[in-house]
């Protein structure tokens, strides 16, 4: 494990990223299930409004 | 290119860490030893008065909220219907106003003086704005309680209240648009006297954000606020009613954006100081926040999506295009926030598939834990609503029930509201330099409050669903001369909602007893770190 660092030591560093700090698999996958909870709320909504108000 | 602030050049002296001391004057300044930042004397006070206060709010704010959420469970329905209205304008100005307010002030002071190791620009000036925001939050609580102002928080013309409620209200707009000056006075000396180099740190870049916004909000609520006022005292004899909504919304509506800025900036620092993790991209993470100064104030418009004083066209241009990308910078955080948790953990080497870095996290730490459980129900429950909601077409099925209050308790409270818990167990060590009593029911109480808020927020969503009316006493209309009230369905989604009230309340009051308990009696911390979640 790596020594754990004080915050004033990271907020000193902030600006400065190497490759690894892109490589986020976990929360491209969160990501992915909001949208997808997203377009289903989303839609479910719209089929909502479409039982209520019928387009004649 | 590394731009990182300096805490060490332009050295004068050294304080005991060896940090420079800035700007400070001479023994107006220390080092956290936990943490290692520099923390201003002036400012530390400020952030403790303001601190205070805001959990004073909070507790009357929540106390109000259990009466007026068992009064809309129909199975207690306990309050009449006089003290029903003016409970729930009490709560909405104390819980979304006065605890938001008062922490946001403190907030700013720590941002600016702790991160750019300057002193605060102006102790005058913060007492001022934390004297008129003290007595304009005092001068509304006692009016509303006194039975003048039951206009709820939105107190929309020709409903009136007594003139103190509206001079309360501009008192606190008033005191907390000073404090934002001391703040902006604050960034402005410390680039004068070079504390920092190159870009200041992205949480100082976002409390700016929410600076920025917080002056356009405060400008609206003058400009609303002043006349209603000299309405109140008959010196004006008529407000439209369609202009003071236009206008409230951008009070309304906008500063419920500065605690949005607030809360993801809340979010970036308890990220740093719980996990290590640092921003994983300055541009997009500062673009996200500057897509909020240009785009939040317009997304107010869809308040008003069922009004009949303002277009078509106004209305979709600000809903369904203005709107969008202000969520885009939601969606931006919603991204990078976790994502540089994640690079942090994997850096520790939690690295086992997909999810390893987030069952390693420190879910014992309430820090973190309720900075991610803000994140999540933020973003899967308040956004989803939210952009939905938002929605021209559907908000015609949705306008006026209680799944809007549905949508704003999982933003405002589930995600800016637990963030500021989770800031809290880090600010009463640091700020307060006390320690904690009960931690294992510190560790607990953020799942307490999140459980609550997410039971009670999709309580309200379905009930809503069924068409229950937001803010009303008794949808049953008992005595009513025809046919009305709601089925079993929407009975059951009240009741699931006055289950989600009473158990957010447990971990409001849990949370409040912790803090009270530590700020008066907890045992100090000198020349020592805090003790480790």
């Amino acid at each position: 494990m790596a020594q754990e660092k004080k915050p004033v030591e990271v907020f000193q560093k902030e600006h400065e990223h190497d490759e690894d700090d892109h490589h986020t698999p976990g929360t491209v996958v969160l990501t992915l299930a909001l949208l997808v909870s997203f377009a289903v709320y989303y839609f479910a909504n719209w089929k909502a409004l479409a039982d209520v108000w019928h387009v004649r | 290119m590394s731009t990182a602030i300096a805490i060490e050049p332009p050295a004068r002296e050294s304080s005991p860490s060896g940090l420079s001391v800035g700007n400070h004057p001479s023994a107006g300044v220390r080092t956290c030893e936990t943490t290692g930042l520099p923390v201003c004397l002036t400012a530390q006070q400020f952030i403790r008065l303001n601190a205070v206060i805001a959990v004073v709010a909070l507790l009357a704010g929540g106390v109000a909220a259990l009466l007026v959420g068992l009064t809309r469970w129909p199975t207690v329905h306990l309050l009449d219907p006089v003290w029903y209205y003016r409970l729930v304008t009490f709560h909405g100005l104390n819980m979304l106003i006065f605890w938001i307010l008062f922490m946001e002030i403190g907030i700013l002071y720590f941002a600016a003086t702790t991160l750019l190791n300057t002193r605060l620009f102006s102790k005058s000036l913060a007492w001022t704005s934390f004297a008129m925001m003290l007595s304009g939050a005092v001068l509304v609580d006692v009016t509303i309680l006194l039975g003048k102002a039951d206009v709820m928080m939105t107190s929309y013309v020709p409903l009136k209240a007594h003139s103190n409620f509206y001079l309360g209200i501009i008192l606190v707009a008033v005191g907390t648009l000073i404090g934002v000056g001391n703040f902006f006075g604050t960034l402005y000396i410390a680039k004068r006297d070079k504390t920092y180099i190159g870009s200041v740190p992205l949480v100082v870049f976002g409390a700016t954000a929410a600076a920025i916004i917080a002056v356009v909000t405060l400008l609206h609520g003058a400009i609303v606020m002043i006349p209603t006022w000299l309405w109140s005292l008959d010196v004006i004899k008529h407000v439209d009613a369609g202009w003071y909504r236009l206008i409230w919304w951008g009070l309304g509506h906008q500063s419920q954006q500065v605690n949005v800025c607030a809360m993801v900036s809340v979010w970036y620092m308890l990220g740093t100081i719980t996990t290590g993790a640092k921003p994983i991209n300055q541009a997009v993470c500062r673009g996200a926040f500057v897509l909020y100064i240009l785009f939040i104030n317009l997304a107010s418009a869809h308040h008003l999506l069922v009004d009949p004083g303002v277009g078509a066209s106004w209305k979709i241009w600000n809903t369904s295009y203005a709107m969008y990308l202000a969520v885009l910078a939601s969606m931006i955080h919603g991204f990078t926030v976790p994502a540089s948790v994640e690079v942090a953990m994997r850096k520790k080497g939690h690295n086992r598939g997909l999810f390893g870095w987030l069952a390693a996290a420190p879910w014992k730490n309430p820090g973190f834990s309720a900075f991610f459980l803000s994140l999540l129900i933020f973003g899967f429950i308040g956004g989803i609503t939210g952009v939905t909601l938002g929605t021209q077409q559907i908000n015609i099925l949705a306008h006026n029930t209680l799944r809007i209050p549905g949508h704003f308790h999982s933003t405002v409270v589930g995600g800016t509201s637990l963030a500021f818990m989770g800031l809290a167990y880090y600010v009463v060590p640091l700020i307060f330099k006390r320690e904690f009593y009960a931690r294992g029911l510190a560790r607990i109480q953020p799942y307490i409050f999140a459980v609550g808020i997410v039971i009670m927020s999709l309580g309200m969503s379905f009930a809503g669903s069924y068409g229950v009316p937001r803010r009303h006493w008794d949808v049953q209309f008992a005595g009513a001369q025809f046919a009305a009230g709601f089925g079993s369905g929407a009975h059951v989604m009240l009741g699931i909602m006055g289950v989600g009230v009473v158990l957010a309340f447990v971990g409001l009051i849990t949370f409040v007893l912790l803090v009270v308990a530590a700020v008066f009696f907890g045992k100090k911390i000198e020349n020592r770190p805090m003790t480790a979640w």
